[in-house]
């Protein structure tokens, strides 16, 4: 039963979009995302409104003093386990809104960050890869190839074996430790 | 109705002969220090020309005093009026009673400096955090916002005030804001009673970080304002330095910039566009616009190196030069967009869902518009032809031949319908552009000290004008930059037509704005 909840969630991730005090250049690229050229959807993901219902927060922009606490209620309401992807340059790190009288900081300030996607703003291409690399960590790949790796030794398969997250936060590992688990039972 | 902007300062010298100081060619067509006169003139201006409008308002912090600069457009001119406060008692009359659209621009004043606009009747931080201190304004000189003791935590909202009559609150986050907003809407049933506004959810205090970089980081700091009309806003600060610095552009600079310029109209038009299809519940369209957006995004990336921030604006010039070879990719490009403009007009002329919740929606009249001040679109659907473009051209607009497009129903219909028709105008400036590009250099060397001295710059962005002050003080950093940008000004307009409306309604006509609030809150 675990091993099926896993595989709904990484076969159908649904994502909810906060703006966090961004210049809408990032929360435009992800509207992109829907639309027809790259068209997220075939993947599974999709673009959900309430936070109760969503497993991966797409945070975009620099934290106001405004937004900080919202965006820790938003991060409250959203059922475990969850996973928060800071996208562009402001949401990693502050950006050039970094020390400005109204800002607290990149997302990591306020609550924890699963992936960086960094950029300004991030291609869609960027945030594709993103969020694919995100539910990698998730469900790892199995190693059933390794049997037809001995059988063709030049092909290079191993990179692929490995699970990459861009950039993991301290905070951020026991929820994915804890997605482990849950898939192990 | 008056023909050029010189009957204005005719007006003003022969009602007021020398108490005032009248500085011809500064901001704009003359400033005038008015010596406590400021309402006095504005009603002579606003009896003179009915057109008379404030586009924006600036404080400056002068040392012992503020200023207030009350920027005032009329049919042809633009005007700076100089006003001063002391700061121990920053107190002047409001200018409401004479220009409704001004009160949100003399409650921006009031969050940033401190100044009391005695009349005005909004209160309370409106750009501000509600953490902020009462009593410390960030733009002041003295004030080091690191040493700013937050408030522990705000008041707490009600969000009932009894059982008949409902207030809502829609955002920060909801489905329907892609940027955190909020709006305490107070609903009588289904019938909209008041919308009071709340911004600043996305205010980062670019106006202040300004002041501590270089004017060349400036540039990439204003554009990072608002990530869908960047090239608007470089070019904004761009301009007014320029005026400081008494620099001309060489003319393919000129041309390279409006095609850029006209580039962003291009996808933000098409953009909003399929926003509005999107609020109705008519997804295909939102899809279809979305789709036909994208290679327009590839030919800002062919003619600027990227995506979305072209950064292709700087001091002098533009940055890259268009090259022969990509001239044929932009042309195709545009006359497939043209191909497909007809649809869209059918669509959007024809199909019953958008007639039935598009017209007649959301309705503004031509006087409210005037008297609300408000900018582009939303403006010229309401039969108010104003056009930066047209009343004040820059760069390259003068020569170009193009048409001002302008509806006079006044009804969220009206306001698509001249982006509509924007985009055929706008796709005709640039193969115009392309067609009579002067040769040349495509920049100057100008120093990077910029002497001191103030100007202004106004630019159409797709929202509407873009306006700009920029003070220097002989330094490598600005003294001031001061942004008003269209959805600032377009406010009034939906706090006015959302009233009397069913609430499913509202979403629609506030869309129809084409509202940016990472541009109103900077």
């Amino acid at each position: 039963m675990p091993g099926t909840i896993t595989w709904a969630r990484v076969k159908s991730p649904w994502v909810l979009h906060f703006n966090s005090g961004a210049c809408n250049g990032c929360d435009i690229e992800i509207v992109a995302l829907l639309t027809p050229k790259y068209d997220v959807e075939r993947f599974g993901i999709k673009l959900e409104p309430s936070p109760r219902h969503a497993d991966v927060l797409l945070v975009t922009g620099c934290v106001t003093q405004q937004c900080a606490e919202r965006l820790k209620r938003v991060y409250d309401q959203m059922p475990q386990p969850k996973f928060v992807v800071a996208i562009g340059a402001c949401a990693c790190s502050g950006g050039v809104f970094e020390g400005n009288y109204n800002v607290v900081g990149g997302v990591d300030k306020v609550i924890p960050v699963t992936a960086y996607i960094p950029g300004c703003p991030p291609r869609p291409e960027a945030l594709i890869d993103g969020v694919v690399k995100l539910l990698n960590a998730l469900n790892p790949p199995k190693p059933k190839k390794q049997p037809k790796q001995a059988k063709v030794p030049k092909e290079e398969a191993k990179p692929a074996a490995e699970p990459q997250v861009v950039v993991a936060a301290p905070e951020a590992k026991p929820v994915i430790e804890e997605a482990k688990q849950d898939a192990k039972k | 109705m008056l023909k050029s902007d010189v009957d204005i300062v005719k007006v003003i010298e022969s009602k007021f002969g020398d108490k005032v100081q009248i500085q011809l060619g500064l901001l704009g067509t003359a400033a005038v220090n008015t010596n406590g006169l400021h309402r006095e003139i504005l009603k002579a201006m606003v009896d003179a020309d009915e057109k008379t409008g404030i586009t924006a308002i600036t404080g400056v912090d002068l040392g012992a005093n503020l200023g207030v600069i009350y920027h005032v457009h009329t049919a042809k001119g633009f005007f700076g009026l100089r006003a001063e406060v002391p700061k121990e008692k920053p107190r002047i009359q409001t200018i409401t009673d004479i220009i409704p659209g001004a009160a949100f621009h003399e409650l921006e004043v009031t969050d940033f400096f401190g100044v009391v606009f005695e009349g005005n009747e909004l209160k309370g931080h409106f750009l501000l955090s509600e953490y902020w201190p009462e009593g410390i304004y960030p733009l002041r000189k003295n004030v080091n916002p690191a040493e700013v003791k937050l408030n522990p935590a705000p008041p707490e909202e009600k969000m009932h005030e009894d059982r008949k009559i409902v207030k809502f609150i829609i955002g920060p986050q909801h489905p329907a804001l892609l940027e955190p907003e909020k709006f305490a809407v107070t609903v009588d049933g289904e019938v909209v009673t008041k919308v009071e506004p709340r911004i600043g959810y996305v205010h980062r205090g670019i106006e202040k970080s300004a002041e501590s970089r270089s004017y060349i980081q400036d540039i990439y700091l204003v554009e990072r304002v608002c990530g869908i009309c960047n090239p608007c806003h470089a070019y904004g600060f761009v301009g007014a330095v320029e005026k400081i610095l008494k620099t001309d552009v060489p003319p393919r600079a000129k041309y390279l910039r409006v095609i850029s310029l006209e580039l962003n109209r291009l996808h933000s038009h098409l953009l909003t566009l399929g926003h509005a299809g999107l609020e109705i519940g008519y997804e295909t369209l939102f899809q279809y616009f979305w789709r036909d957006r994208e290679p327009i995004m590839d030919l800002i990336e062919l003619t600027s190196g990227n995506r979305v921030y072209a950064s292709l604006m700087t001091i002098g010039g533009v940055r890259r030069d268009l090259k022969d070879t990509d001239v044929p990719k932009i042309k195709t490009t545009l006359a497939e967009l043209r191909k497909k403009l007809p649809f869209y007009r059918k669509v959007y002329t024809e199909e019953p869902s958008i007639r039935a919740r598009m017209q007649n929606e959301g309705v503004l009249s031509r006087a409210d518009a005037i008297k609300l001040c408000v900018v582009g679109p939303v403006a010229r659907g309401s039969g108010y032809d104003i056009d930066v473009r047209k009343d004040d051209p820059y760069e390259a607009y003068g020569e170009i031949p193009f048409k001002e497009i302008v509806y006079d129903s006044g009804d969220t219909w009206a306001r698509q319908n001249v982006r509509m028709d924007e985009l055929e105008q706008s796709i005709n400036i640039i193969e115009y552009a392309l067609e009579h590009m002067p040769k040349g250099p495509f920049r100057v060397d100008v120093s990077r000290y910029v002497p001191a001295g103030e100007a202004i710059n106004r630019v159409e962005a797709p929202r509407g004008e873009l306006f700009y002050y920029v003070k220097g003080n002989g330094t490598a950093s600005p003294e001031r930059v001061k942004i008003r940008t269209p959805t600032y000004a377009n406010i009034p307009a939906f706090l006015k037509t959302a009233i009397g409306e069913n609430i499913a309604d509202v979403p629609p006509n506030f869309v129809s704005l084409d509202p940016c609030f990472s541009c109103t809150d900077r």
